[in-house]
């Protein structure tokens, strides 16, 4: 095994989502910061129980939303008023309602990109590896396991006391995970 | 390692006693207003029977919103409204009484509605072409049926949710879903032919097959509206606080600032398509409410009702506020009334906005008295349905 100083962190197993939860606000209470759970599906609450601060997702949306809507009538503006001013039955050049539309599907289609690639960026993704899947059990997360791992980056982090914390909040397994393939 | 949520919950005992003093001022106030709308049909009767059919319509698609709350969720067996069911249960079961509050407009019909007029039959051919439809008896014939299936609705839910709360017995909550599943059938079809024979049919000449929808999406968000401040309400007022918390009111929130949207897309989609393909007898709906300073009425939908709610409502947080929700839903609620007012009055006062005090007197009349009748109701019960199977999991919410 190698040293304390390479370990990227020790991984828990819990029995079920309930006991997970539990463990999960044990550990925020315990002043843990740097941890992460790993479940097969999401556990409605967990992000209360983890402590975790508001996603800033919704802001880049929000500001992707916004260029979607300036660009969508500045397009149809330009377009249709200046560049290739066209009467269609009898209607004004500056035809906003005709102008909702195309408006709302590009503020769409932005928010849409602002959430797919701004989870992508928010996740750090696309990662190629990522030293948790040196566990030998973490597969399970995704078919019948639920998982904690506190991270050695972790302020708080001291091996011993670390394994010693989770078995008393009723971890079934630990496992540490080294940094390195071992 | 886990608190035992429910043991320290007043969830048998929780009512709302003092709802009978509310009632008690709300009830005259409402009866009050009411008997002076209703006096004048001896000066203005044509502005009365207008300004009636506005509070009619009001009032009839705050109730007709509550009840199909309360059949979407039992239809989806929602555990997260179960706390608050009683709220939108209690509204919708004053549909009963409402075909009392129709009687008037039958004594007006002339004056609302030009298809009965005999000169106008005699004289057009398009409405004569529709006289199969639109003719005496069987407008009576329909709103008949509308409100028995309504009033059977809100009677049935309301009385087995009662009943429920006394025996216990787990039937009746499958009855419930059982009851909800037609019921929402039935519910799209008499709201969207109502507000056809209601409002459209008040222009013979014009259709639009959205009306329904439009009238459902502001029925449903001024629902959504009502269920807000009086949730809140209630949580200022009593125990009701320790039932119900944030996660509760941040999906009322989320629901109510969906269903704005919702109403955007709707009322934005019917005038979008009528002003595009700019049909006369279709524009010409649009153009009387448009005329001279209806506009900004218009105006004031757009950025009030939609604009306004949705930059309020957006954020996360926002959604959960209490003071700005009670804010908004009072806003919503004001603003169904008074796209009630826009789409019925411009028929009598074309090109200006015209105010009667029979208008006011009819919003204040049919409120006060759908809240005195709504808190007299809910004193004699228990604030939520205390026996529902899906109580401890909506107490649980998070």
């Amino acid at each position: 095994m190698t040293p304390s100083s390479n370990t990227y962190g020790i991984l828990a197993e819990f029995k079920n989502p309930a006991d997970l939860m539990d463990a999960a606000a044990s550990v925020r209470d315990a002043g843990y910061t740097r941890f992460d759970v790993f479940s097969p599906f999401p556990i409605h609450g967990m992000d209360d129980a983890m402590g975790l601060k508001p996603s800033k997702l919704g802001w880049i949306v929000l500001i992707h939303g916004i260029i979607g809507l300036l660009g969508g009538i500045a397009l149809q503006v330009w377009s249709m008023d200046i560049a290739y001013p066209v009467h269609i039955s009898g209607k004004p050049y500056l035809n906003f309602p005709a102008f909702v539309p195309v408006t709302f599907a590009l503020v769409i289609l932005l928010s849409a990109f602002g959430t797919f690639f701004g989870l992508f960026f928010l996740s750090k993704l696309p990662k190629l590896h990522h030293p948790i899947f040196h566990s030998n059990h973490i597969e399970r997360a995704t078919d019948d396991g639920f998982f904690l791992c506190i991270e050695s980056k972790d302020p708080l982090w001291d091996k011993n006391k670390t394994i010693d914390f989770l078995t008393s909040i009723g971890a079934s397994t630990i496992e540490q995970i080294p940094e390195e393939s071992p | 390692m886990k608190p035992d949520i429910e043991s320290n919950l007043p969830t048998e005992s929780l009512s709302f006693p003092e709802g009978r003093q509310l009632a008690r001022i709300f009830l005259p106030a409402g009866m009050i207003a009411l008997i002076l709308t209703l006096s004048g049909i001896f000066f203005n009767a044509e502005r009365f029977f207008y300004s009636w059919l506005t509070g009619f319509t009001f009032i009839a698609s705050i109730l007709l919103g509550a009840l199909f709350f309360v059949m979407v969720q039992h239809v989806t067996r929602s555990s997260w409204s179960v706390v608050l069911r009683r709220i939108p249960e209690t509204i919708s079961y004053q549909l009963i009484l409402l075909p009392v509050f129709f009687i008037p407009i039958l004594f007006g019909m002339e004056y609302l509605y030009e298809w009965i007029r005999p000169e106008r039959i005699a004289t057009d051919e398009l409405t004569q072409h529709k006289l199969p439809y639109l003719n005496f008896p069987f407008f009576i014939l329909r709103n008949i049926l509308y409100f028995i299936v309504w009033g059977f609705l809100g009677y049935k839910l309301y009385k087995n949710s009662i009943a429920l709360d006394h025996s216990g017995d787990l039937s009746l909550d499958k009855k419930q879903r059982v009851l909800s599943a037609p019921g929402i059938l039935l519910f799209a079809l008499t709201v969207a032919f109502a507000s056809f024979d209601w409002m459209m049919s008040m222009d013979s000449h014009w259709f639009s097959t959205m009306f329904g929808v439009y009238y459902f999406s502001m029925s449903f968000q001024a629902a959504l509206a009502l269920i807000v401040i009086i949730t809140l309400f209630l949580i200022k007022k009593t125990a009701f606080s320790k039932i119900i918390n944030q996660a509760h009111i941040h999906d009322l929130g989320a629901l109510l600032f969906g269903f704005t949207v919702f109403y955007a897309y709707i009322a934005f989609s019917q005038f979008l398509l009528i002003y595009y393909a700019n049909i006369p007898e279709e524009t010409l709906w649009y153009y009387y409410r448009f005329e001279g300073s209806w506009i900004y009425l218009a105006y004031l939908f757009l950025i009030g009702r939609f604009v306004l709610p949705f930059i309020l409502l957006l954020n996360k947080r926002a959604k959960s506020n209490h003071a700005l929700l009670t804010g908004v839903s009072i806003w919503i609620l004001f603003l169904n009334f008074l796209e009630m007012f826009w789409i019925i009055i411009p028929i009598l006062h074309k090109g200006a906005i015209s105010v009667h005090w029979l208008d006011v007197a009819s919003f204040v009349g049919f409120l006060c008295l759908s809240i005195g009748f709504f808190f007299y109701l809910l004193a004699q019960n228990s604030l939520i349905p205390k026996k529902d199977p899906l109580l401890a999991e909506s107490l649980k919410k998070h």
